[in-house]
């Protein structure tokens, strides 16, 4: 059951998208999701939000209102043969309608409760409000992104959101792992901050090992030698992770005759970058990178075991030939002019399929009141006159 | 009933070859379930991150974030005894983890077909950046580089900016996560089915997979050109105003606030005073405020800076407003009440006593909370309690393997 909004519903298709029955449970009229844009063009409104189409794949919908009680009667009854409950609501929001997880699981003591929150069921800011945004930055994960000299930035995209979704989904997971063994479900409760905290890689560590707090870096990675340099057409991103790739950075750079100093010993060191040549190494390496393509930089430094690639624009990405060989851009049938990302993990024995495209508004409404919940048509009709459905 | 605290992986053997962030990330989730996790090292590998030399401070921290709880041993997997031992440790595992390139594998014998003649029900996770098949499966890369080549890095920054990207190596913590998933779902398809099966974590198709919806918008309405660019702290597909991180009052302090419906408006409003600009027409409804953005933002910053960045949020939180400060660091490890309450930071014991800061799982299973009891191991602790307790090793064969050159 993903009685989630935007904090969850991609953790619904993880679970959808690797064979889960997964009922979305939306509010009669349809999920907010529908109105976010980007919009297909030949669909009607509410079924055309790509946002929509992408997180849903895989489940079914129902529609029900659960500010009425016949609502939270049959969101009770579902619940009761559910293995997950997935929910994003406010702290203690079901539990005041009697659909919190020590209700549910007094007669269903096999389910997994999950509830994400920004931050979290328990502490002082339980109640606090939060965006992906805001989510971004009292993760601690914003403070470090962009550049030295503009404001904090944001990753592309809903990445806390998603971040969220993914520690929970494997919080699920364990839980129900521990449920084959023991037969026993167990609530999980998620915090999106803490979620984020905890994805920042250097951050928490800089600070809680050197006292000092990890700071914007702009194209740099923490201050190493890691960096994005403009070149011929667009930008690349150059690692010396070794002794060997700068050196043969510096080589290569000299053979073009535009190494300027940089062949000197004392520019030996491959983390001399956060130091104070910085800006001079700067200014010859961009200088040099400006007369070859990205092309030309990530093939060569490739051939050579190095890990230098392309800054990839947004209209390049459909052409990734690795993508596609893989198969992890799929189009699927009925869905002729749409490419969806495929499964995040190949295996050689897990199903992860795209089976059916996102749901309709309540498509399933018949099929779950009435032919598996055991209504009959009037019921459901009565339902759907009073607003419940 | 099992007693809360159980330990949902307890009987779990992991034998980890990974290194760097992404694969003992991956790893760790799996110890603080009570998994086993061996970590196989070695003398002769390259010193990285994660690895036996890693002392500068953040290599420390780093080391004991991703590798707390973990048993290491190290092998010379150059020599035929050490590859025997490997062997025989594949033989008592349940899962084997690895992110090399994809020649080291083979080259041991120990690729998937290799370790499942060993052991049928094998679960094997191999992660790399590109995956094991498809003409890129030799290419190698950082994190960075992912980011780069997946879109993330063009597509984060300010619109008149360079790209700037991820701070840091985001595309590391989404292959643990991801290969972390994908053992788990694993273990569960086992359970069912008597299976083991391998893994092929492409962490730069895991990456694509967070950009969303951006696929289907590239391939929608016919137009594989839609001139998607940078949006700063905008979101992309809008809705949103404001929406960005403000300037407060002291030195790159900061809140970020989003506002959506003319209720928070109406609610934002009211908290920071009522000012005259607030009711001009422009700033009226949600798309309007939306075309005014930049102006808008220019005035929300003009309230912002006479305020604390803690003080803001909290005024802004009791109007029921989403807020929250750019928190550093030092904010997260020191000031937060919330992850000081929540337990986000834990201290665990080195090989020497003293205490390490490290992550905690950030999600609470009520009944298998998971458990973290010392940090990471020194490189090659666990040599006896391995090789002895777990492979049953006599003296002798111990004394054979170390002339062979097993542990050189």
């Amino acid at each position: 059951m993903d009685l989630s909004g935007d904090l969850g519903v991609y953790c619904g298709k993880l679970l959808a998208d690797v064979g889960a029955d997964v009922i979305k449970v939306e509010h009669p009229g349809g999920d907010a999701m529908r109105r976010t844009g980007p919009f297909v063009a030949d669909a009607a409104p509410m079924e055309n939000s790509l946002h929509w189409r992408h997180y849903n794949t895989n489940k079914r919908s129902i529609t029900l209102n659960i500010e009425t009680s016949a609502g939270t009667d049959l969101l009770g009854k579902l619940a009761a043969t559910a293995d997950v409950v997935l929910e994003s609501f406010q702290p203690g929001y079901l539990s005041a309608k009697g659909l919190g997880y020590d209700h549910l699981s007094e007669a269903n003591t096999g389910l997994v409760y999950a509830s994400l929150t920004p931050f979290g069921q328990t502490g002082p800011y339980r109640d606090y409000k939060a965006s992906d945004l805001v989510g971004f930055a009292m993760g601690g994960y914003m403070y470090v992104t962009g550049w030295p000299d503009t404001p904090p930035n944001k990753l592309w995209g809903l990445q806390a959101y998603q971040t969220t979704s993914n520690r929970a989904f494997i919080g699920i997971l364990i839980a129900l792992f521990h449920r084959l063994a023991t037969g026993e479900g167990q609530y999980v409760d998620v915090s999106m901050q803490e979620a984020v905290a905890t994805t920042t890689e250097h951050v928490n560590t800089t600070y809680n090992y050197t006292g000092e707090s990890a700071i914007r870096c702009g194209f740099r990675h923490g201050g190493q030698f890691i960096a994005t340099w403009q070149c011929k057409d667009g930008y690349v991103s150059i690692t010396t992770n070794t002794a060997k790739a700068w050196d043969d950075l510096r080589a290569w750079m000299e053979r073009d005759g535009m190494a300027g100093d940089l062949m000197d010993e004392q520019y030996n060191d491959r983390f001399i970058l956060r130091g104070e040549h910085g800006a001079h190494i700067e200014e010859l390496v961009e200088a040099w990178t400006l007369t070859h393509t990205r092309a030309e930089i990530t093939e060569w430094g490739q051939a050579n075991h190095h890990p230098w690639g392309p800054v990839t624009t947004a209209d390049e990405l459909l052409g990734m030939e690795q993508h596609w060989e893989r198969g992890f851009y799929l189009v699927p049938p009925g869905e002729e002019e749409l490419v969806y990302p495929g499964s995040p993990y190949k295996m050689s024995e897990n199903g992860w399929r795209l089976n059916s495209l996102a749901p309709g508004i309540g498509q399933h409404n018949h099929q779950i009141f009435c032919e598996e919940l055991g209504l009959s048509a009037e019921d459901l009709q009565a339902l759907i006159s009073d607003g419940v459905v | 009933m099992a007693e809360t605290g159980a330990l949902a992986l307890q009987g779990i053997r992991v034998l980890d070859f990974t290194w760097i962030h992404a694969g003992p990330s991956a790893t760790r989730i799996l110890s603080d379930q009570g998994a086993q996790v061996i970590k196989v090292e070695s003398n002769q590998a390259l010193a990285v991150v994660g690895g036996p030399s890693s002392n500068t401070a953040r290599g420390l921290g780093q080391r004991h974030n991703w590798n707390a709880g973990k048993r290491s041993i190290s092998l010379n997997m150059k020599t035929d005894a050490g590859k025997n031992l490997a062997r025989r440790l594949v033989a008592v595992s349940d899962v084997v983890a690895e992110n090399f390139s994809g020649r080291v594998m083979p080259s041991w014998g120990l690729d998937y077909e290799g370790v499942r003649k060993i052991k049928p029900d094998i679960i094997m996770l191999s992660m790399s950046g590109f995956g094991r098949s498809g003409p890129w499966k030799d290419r190698v890369s950082y994190g960075q580089t992912l980011q780069a080549w997946s879109g993330f890095t063009n597509l984060t920054g300010f619109p008149d900016t360079r790209p700037s990207g991820p701070a840091s190596a985001y595309s590391d913590a989404v292959g643990g996560m991801t290969g972390a998933q994908a053992v788990l779902l694993a273990l569960i398809q086992r359970a069912n089915t008597g299976l083991g099966q391998w893994i092929d974590v492409s962490q730069m198709e895991a990456m694509s997979t967070l950009l969303g919806p951006l696929a289907l918008e590239l391939s929608a309405n016919k137009s594989n050109k839609t001139g998607v660019q940078r949006t700063g702290n905008r979101l992309s597909h809008g809705g949103g105003a404001l929406h960005g991180a403000y300037r407060c009052q002291g030195n790159e302090r900061w809140v970020a606030i989003t506002v959506f419906t003319d209720e928070e408006w109406g609610s934002f409003v009211n908290a920071i005073g009522s000012p005259a600009w607030a009711s001009e027409d422009r700033f009226a409804t949600v798309d309007s405020r939306e075309e005014h953005a930049d102006d808008l933002d220019t005035l929300v910053e003009s309230w912002t800076l006479n305020q604390s960045a803690e003080a803001a949020m909290q005024l802004l939180q009791t109007a029921g407003v989403a807020a929250g400060v750019v928190q550093t660091g030092e904010d997260m490890a020191n000031n937060d009440p919330q992850l000081r309450e929540r337990g986000t930071f834990q201290q665990v014991p080195d090989a020497a006593g003293v205490l390490r800061t490290i992550e905690r799982a950030p999600y609470k299973l009520s009944r298998t909370p998971g458990s973290v009891t010392r940090g990471a191991p020194e490189f090659g602790a666990d040599q006896d309690f391995v090789l002895s307790e777990i492979l049953g090793l006599s003296d002798e064969e111990l004394a054979e393997a170390a002339i062979a050159g097993a542990f050189d």
